[in-house]
């Protein structure tokens, strides 16, 4: 059963229909990658799921029953795009503030943070205040207060900005348990290799409506062209014979080849077998999220323009 | 209700701790009596001793005269210079006067000269007062001798004079001069509070916007909850801060008659302090001035948020924005002078009804008296309307709130933030 499911979303502001009619389902337990170009309406989207729009149109389920946000907001933990701190208030105090106003209590929100703050190494930042913490720190801090209540779905919005090589690891590595130990991940970015090494499941958006939908395997499969890589010596030249591929690029002793309408690559095999080729290497060429990102909204104006709704 | 609760604690607690809120509630009561000393010591410590040559034609100011009235004033000194002294006109300063007057040839019986007090350099009307007026005495003196008015006759002519001070018959223990005072104090201690912390709350909104937590925490607690968080915890700090002060004043006061210093003087004070409590009916102020004090705050304080959560770091959007609303205080308080000037006028009356400046108008005109001053009816009505009046601003600024804390950009007008309000 999906943890959060969304049923024909709309939202529309005067000038612009941020999200227009948008359907999906969140497993749960799974990292879902919600992609799209800047202005595409995940803010939108995700400011819906977390309570602070409501919906023009359309239904939230969440958990198996209609989206409440009163009650709900406690088992959501969400780390914006445009994230903040109190400057001038103690870590540790903020921590537990920001713990509380998601709904623990009070003995149970200090051990939580004391239990994260050590996992973290961060210890010894109780009494600092936020203004005295690097980016990468604050960044920690920010991820920590996201999750510190054990919520049901986390949803981070360009969670890695900012951080360093070790830092990024160590948020991505935190991601991964989380999941596995049941919560949902909705996760928020721009950066393509981070969503092919992290997300099970992806959704594109772009200008306020869903274009992709799927698990990332499947959309990588879906959008193949049928290249493969070939480790050959030397291309023979057979002219005269049903080549059943054409060559599409060369890099060293590697070719590249796009296999016609209506063969298979065993059959490509065998043409270079008949040649007594030796091949080295034979592999398919699945196009990266990054060129099926592009690939979608090439063409789409650079920023959403005005419209009248 | 749980989470207002922890925000109500955030902002006060955060607020209370600060050492700028320490700091300023004790030295603001000794900054005030500091001011109220000084100004009256600089007064004294700047006043001039001024020379002053009298030219005399007249023949009536004589050299006697002068000195009695001199020994009498020591702040300055006239110097009789019979005749037309050219080299005192010419150069009046070598011949060591600060100051030189013309008398010309008078009669006594007729008409008002007008002098001139001629010097290199502006007098005010401060010591060209206290030269006029010790000018007058002499002159008296010279009309007294010439009509022959003896002491005892100048007496009865200076001491006779009529009294007039207004009574109201119908409730005795309201007098004019004590509700004047106590109508200054709390309108202005009004006005004070509401500019101040109606700022305050405006600079906490715009920091949680800059700051860029605000979406982090409405993803917790609703905007309303948020804002109306912000409202009361600053209310309370602004409620503490006052008890201090009376706090503050009342420990003086039991000082002052433990250690019975200055004797008289003290029981002077014990004696007026008392006359006020017993003229007034303390009770019923109090409670009005924590009610004016608390609903005035709200109403207003909520139209701050609001103008705090559509701007952005710049600070003088913020101040663009809420000069209409600075204005309607600043406003109320011209009302309120009006209103002490004449308490039963249709200017006190209505503005003491209408929400907008009745925390600061109403405030100063119960202490002449419930109900006779301020019927029942107009206190009623002005507090219905006050608190229908900071419902509303409320529900309104909260409207204004929810869009405005996660807008960033462009600075919206008061028509948007209107349109704002009143979109579903």
């Amino acid at each position: 059963m999906s943890l959060l499911e969304l049923r024909n979303l709309k939202k529309y502001f005067s000038s612009q229909k941020a999200v227009d009619d948008i359907s999906l389902k969140v497993e749960r337990g799974s990292i879902f990658g919600l992609l799209g170009p800047n202005g595409a309406g995940k803010t939108t989207l995700i400011r819906m799921i977390t309570g602070i729009f409501y919906p023009d149109e359309g239904e939230i389920i969440f958990d198996g029953k209609t989206f409440d946000p009163t009650n709900d907001v406690a088992s959501i933990g969400y780390m914006p795009e445009e994230r903040g701190l109190y400057k001038k208030m103690k870590i540790g105090e903020q921590t537990l503030y920001l713990a509380q106003l998601k709904g623990l209590k009070r003995q149970e929100a200090l051990q939580r943070i004391e239990k994260w703050f050590t996992r973290f190494d961060m210890s010894s930042w109780w009494n600092k205040k936020v203004e005295d913490l690097s980016k990468g720190m604050s960044q920690k801090l920010q991820f920590v207060t996201t999750i510190v209540h054990s919520p049901k779905l986390i949803i981070l919005d360009e969670p890695f900005s900012g951080l360093d090589p070790v830092n990024t690891n160590l948020i991505r590595d935190e991601i991964f348990q989380l999941a596995r130990q049941g919560a949902t991940i909705i996760f928020s970015t721009h950066r393509m290799e981070q969503v092919e090494e992290i997300c099970d499941h992806i959704v594109l958006v772009n200008k306020g409506k869903k274009i992709l939908d799927g698990s990332v395997r499947q959309v990588k499969l879906d959008f193949k062209e049928n290249l493969f890589s070939v480790g050959i010596e030397e291309m023979p030249a057979s002219p005269g014979v049903s080549i059943p591929f054409d060559v599409v690029g060369k890099d060293d002793h590697t070719y590249v080849v796009r296999i016609r309408e209506g063969k298979t690559p065993n059959d490509v095999l065998q043409h270079l077998l008949q040649q007594g080729i030796v091949i080295h290497s034979f592999n398919e060429i699945l196009p990266s999220l990054n060129d099926i990102f592009i690939k979608l909204v090439e063409g789409t104006p650079v920023s959403r323009q005005f419209q009248n709704v | 209700m749980n989470k207002i609760w922890l925000i109500i604690k955030r902002e006060y607690l955060t607020r209370v701790r600060k050492k700028t809120f320490i700091i300023t509630t004790l030295l603001f009561p000794l900054f005030y009596l500091l001011l109220i000393f000084g100004m009256g010591f600089i007064a004294e410590k700047s006043r001039q001793h001024l020379r002053v040559a009298v030219i005399d034609s007249s023949g009536y100011f004589t050299e006697s005269r002068l000195q009695k009235e001199n020994n009498a004033d020591p702040h300055s000194t006239l110097f009789l210079v019979k005749d037309n002294n050219k080299s005192i006109m010419t150069d009046h300063e070598k011949e060591g006067y600060d100051a030189y007057v013309v008398i010309p040839r008078l009669d006594w019986r007729t008409g008002n000269p007008s002098l001139e007090l001629k010097a290199n350099k502006s007098y005010g009307s401060a010591p060209t007062g206290m030269v006029e007026r010790k000018l007058n005495r002499v002159w008296d003196e010279i009309k007294n001798d010439s009509l022959e008015i003896d002491a005892a006759k100048q007496q009865i002519l200076s001491q006779s004079r009529l009294g007039l001070t207004s009574r109201n018959i119908v409730d005795e223990s309201a007098n004019a001069k004590i509700a004047e005072g106590i109508g200054y104090a709390c309108g202005f201690l009004i006005y004070f509070i509401l500019l101040i912390y109606g700022a305050q709350v405006m600079m906490g909104v715009m920091e949680e916007k800059t700051n860029r937590i605000a979406e982090v925490i409405v993803s917790s607690v609703k905007p309303f909850q948020m804002m109306l968080g912000k409202i009361l915890g600053i209310g309370m700090v602004a409620l503490t801060q006052f008890f201090i002060w009376v706090a503050f004043i009342f420990v003086v006061y039991n000082i002052g008659m433990a250690s019975g210093s200055g004797g008289g003087m003290t029981d002077a004070m014990v004696g007026n302090v008392q006359k006020v409590f017993e003229s007034i009916d303390v009770p019923l102020i109090l409670f009005c001035f924590a009610f004016y004090f608390l609903a005035g705050f709200f109403f207003y304080s909520s139209l701050y948020g609001a103008i705090g959560s559509a701007v952005n770091e710049d600070m003088r959007e913020a101040q663009a924005l809420s000069f209409p609303v600075t204005m309607i205080v600043i406003i109320s308080i011209f009302l309120m002078t009006a209103a002490i000037n004449n308490p039963t006028g249709k200017l006190a009356v209505w503005g003491s009804i209408i929400p907008f400046s009745s925390p600061i108008v109403m405030m100063a005109r119960i202490p002449f008296g419930v109900p006779n001053t301020v019927p029942w009816w107009q206190l009623g009505l002005s507090m219905l309307l006050l608190i229908i009046g900071f419902l509303f601003t409320t529900w309104f600024a909260a409207k204004i709130y929810r869009t405005g804390i996660l807008m960033y950009g462009k600075k919206p007008s008061w028509k948007e933030m209107i349109r704002w309000a009143f979109r579903k």
